[in-house]
């Protein structure tokens, strides 16, 4: 019934209200689309990532057998000085440290006696090394020799039948042990096979695929000098766990430089496997690295060819995919091989980092954007004052009919409601129509960037976001109103009536 | 011999304009009675509207009392004095003041969206009251496609639908011309005859003494020779 009015009110301005209307409408269109985008990207990296057994692994590394403190109490700036010179220097000091972290070498590395170790560890199912390696590739047949000098492998763990399902000529592995390969398929395209028959002419045929020998010269002929630099400035901590690696590595690239002997094995190619497209398995730590591998061995062949290099045998795999029995143990695992001096992350740790981190960025910018639904209310308020100082004699006629001055306050809020409603609606609307260009874009900027393809929308509307922009308005506009609204319940009536 | 519907004790109303004192009414004395048709004449400026204003409450005395059917005005807060003009009474303009953007219903209805009743039953209302006043014809009309006559009738519709005790008038007829004017004080006569009292302000002492029991002449805020109490209720004089 007051509804009534209000909607008089606001249909006798349309144009004054259809402006002030659009200011809502640009604010809950941006704001919607602000928020839409982080949710879509939040729900990419969601979908793609607890997908599967993702959310029960855990990465492993080598570690440098101490974890180093970056917390700044422990690091201390000796001497007389100012302190913006001390907390500057302090600084520098905790930078210095962390790269030297990241960049230190492993103390302990992931080798069989290491995983099974680790395997007693609470809550670990199993553990198993990321063999990644890369050869050069041989392929003879009767008429042609196709070669590269350097491919990247990966093994396959064929009891779980990993990539089975990108499996496009040929067949899957017959065991773990097996002397077989599978090659991508674009590394045959690059040779030149496309079709069917290509793939004919080449399955069944040998691979040999022999390791990589280094023609660089000895890399570490300066190196104790470098290293004796580098240990003048580290702390006690820090020199501990050098001395530990210090000796480990002079032997280490003393056999490599001496040896530089080579592995060389042949394989029967039995398979070709396609690219990876949306709704294909992802795990993050083992297709992580495999998205530019051209080689498939099974993981019992390539964990042995990798093993044949000395130096691989010294220094270990280069990581570890360790599967915890649930998820809600991952983090307890993590921290326990941690503590073991081993390098880890587990992908639920990543995935909420990422996920914290895309919320306080949808948060800030929907904040900044927020701005304009705040600007916009300014003119609702302008608005409203106007329709009140038109409407004056309609108020005075109003309360000489029994109108409560709550009554004359809610015809003003209602009014202004409604074009904060509608203006949230039609934003709301607006948004979702422009999500489907913007996904479009945004998908074909993906799709030439990302490693791992992804088929779900990247701005993703909630049903709470979507009850959010008309909300969001309306509130605005009453909020708006307020005091237009009082100012009109205030109204002399006998002054109003005689108004004109 | 009944209480009258209306006792107003030396009440004032005063103005502050600038500095002075503007005296509207001066402390005036006045009863009115149930179902009494009363006239309001005097020269412009005497203070007839503001003494309207405060018996329909939309004004307040400065000073003095107007009891209402045993209540006190003066002492009302606005939610009651809404109530009061919600219940009691049904104000009728010179200027009609209809809201132009509404059908002659939905004026003629208005009253009943501050009671809140549904809309079906405030169209049948307002339809009703259209037929009695010789606009049913016209309910779907907006003010401007009415002459001042149909709205001054469609002012009186409304002014009735609440079933007040008492209709205020100020210049009913006062923009009308003297055929149409007669057919506005038939339905104010008609709507005496059911029962209510009518204070009605002119400036025609030729329409008072035809259509009013009793005229009360104004000047400078208080009334002159006339008595200011009801014939039938005083009982005599
Ligand atoms: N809001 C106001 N402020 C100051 N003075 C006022 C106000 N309202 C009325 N007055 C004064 O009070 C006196 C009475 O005014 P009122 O409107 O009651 O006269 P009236 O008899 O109705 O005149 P008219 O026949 O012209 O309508 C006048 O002198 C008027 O100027
Ligand atoms: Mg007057």
């Amino acid at each position: 019934m007051i509804f009534g009015l209000a909607l008089d009110g606001l249909l006798r301005k349309k144009g004054r209200n259809l402006l002030t209307m659009s200011g809502v409408l640009i604010g809950v269109f941006a704001l919607t689309l602000i928020v839409a985008l982080g949710q879509g990207l939040s729900h990419a990296v969601t979908d793609t990532v607890a997908s599967s057994d993702n959310l029960r692994q855990i990465g492993l590394t080598g570690g440098m057998g101490i974890e180093l403190s970056n917390d700044p109490a422990d690091v201390r700036i000796e001497g007389e000085m100012d302190d913006d010179r001390r907390e500057r220097l302090l600084r520098a000091a905790i930078n210095r440290r962390q790269i030297r972290q990241w960049s230190g070498r492993r103390v302990n590395e992931i080798d069989d006696a290491a995983i099974e170790k680790l395997s007693k560890l609470p809550h670990v199912e199993s553990i198993t090394p990321v063999i990644i390696e890369r050869y050069q590739l041989q392929l003879d047949t009767q008429g042609k020799k196709y070669e590269t000098p350097a491919s990247l492998s990966i093994g396959v763990d064929v009891g779980r039948k990993r990539y089975e399902e990108r499996l496009i000529a040929g067949r899957y592995f017959s065991g773990p042990q097996a002397d077989e390969v599978i090659l991508h398929e674009y590394l045959l395209y690059k040779w030149g096979l496309l079709t069917s028959n290509d793939y004919e002419s080449v399955l069944g045929r040998k691979v040999k695929l022999s390791s990589i020998i280094s023609e660089q010269t000895d890399p570490m002929q300066n190196a104790p000098e470098q290293m004796r630099a580098m240990m003048a400035d580290m702390s006690d901590e820090e020199k501990k766990a050098m001395g530990v690696l210090l000796p480990r590595l002079m032997q280490q690239f003393g056999q490599f430089s001496g040896e530089r002997q080579s592995v060389e094995r042949e394989f029967t190619l039995v398979g070709v496997i396609r690219e990876q497209i949306p709704g294909d398995v992802f795990n993050v730590i083992e297709d992580g690295n495999a998205v530019q591998t051209d080689v498939f061995l099974p993981q019992e062949t390539a964990r042995q060819l990798f093993l044949g290099s000395v130096v691989n045998r010294e220094l270990g795999y280069p990581r570890a995919l360790v599967l915890v029995d649930d998820a809600e143990n991952a983090p307890a695992v993590e921290q326990a091989l941690r503590d073991q001096g081993y390098t880890a992350f587990s992908v639920a740790s990543v995935l909420e980092q990422v996920e914290t981190m895309l919320t306080v960025i949808t948060v800030i910018i929907a904040f900044l954007t927020g701005i304009a639904l705040i600007v916009s209310t300014l003119g609702i308020v302008n608005t409203m004052i106007t329709s009140v100082l038109e409407r004056t004699r309609e108020i005075g006629i109003f309360k000489a009919v029994g109108a409560t001055n709550f009554q004359v306050m809610a015809v003003f809020l209602v009014e202004s409601a409604l074009i904060g409603f509608v203006g949230g609606l039609v934003g709301l609307g607006l948004a979702a129509l422009a999500t489907i260009p913007g996904d479009l874009i945004a998908k074909s900027i993906i799709a030439d960037r990302a490693a791992v393809p992804y088929a779900g929308g990247v701005f993703v509307i909630p049903l709470w976001l979507a009850l959010t922009g008309p909300a969001l308005g309306t509130v605005t506009a009453v909020i708006a109103a307020i005091l237009p609204a009082r100012r009109a319940s205030s109204i002399d009536p006998v002054k109003a009536l005689r108004h004109d | 011999m009944s209480t009258p519907l209306v006792i107003g004790t030396r009440v004032t109303r005063e103005y502050h304009l600038g500095g002075e004192l503007v005296h509207a009414l001066r402390g005036i004395d006045f009863e009115v009675a149930e179902g009494e048709f009363v006239a309001l004449l005097g020269r412009s400026g005497s203070g007839k509207s503001t003494l309207l204003n405060l018996l329909g409450g939309l004004d307040r005395p400065t000073r003095g009392s107007i009891q209402v059917a045993g209540r006190e005005l003066a002492s009302m807060n606005a939610a009651e004095l809404s109530l009061y003009r919600r219940t009691t009474i049904g104000f009728i303009f010179q200027s009609f003041n209809l809201v132009t953007s509404q059908r002659a219903w939905e004026n003629v209805a208005l009253p009943l969206v501050f009671q809140g009743v549904g809309r079906a039953e405030r169209k049948r209302r307002a339809l009703e009251l259209l037929e009695q006043v010789g606009l049913g014809k016209r309910a779907d009309h907006r003010p401007t496609q009415l002459s001042g006559g149909e709205q001054q009738r469609v002012a009186i519709a409304r002014s009735l639908i609440n079933k007040p005790r008492m209709l205020l008038c100020d210049e009913p007829t006062g923009n009308l011309d003297s055929n149409t004017s007669a057919q506005i004080m038939g339905l104010l006569r008609d709507a005496h005859t059911k029962g209510a009292s009518l204070v009605m302000v002119t400036h025609d002492p030729a329409l008072a003494a035809s259509h009013a029991q009793r005229t009360l002449r104004m000047a400078d805020g208080a009334f002159v020779d006339e008595l200011p109490v009801p014939a039938v209720a005083g009982g005599g004089a």
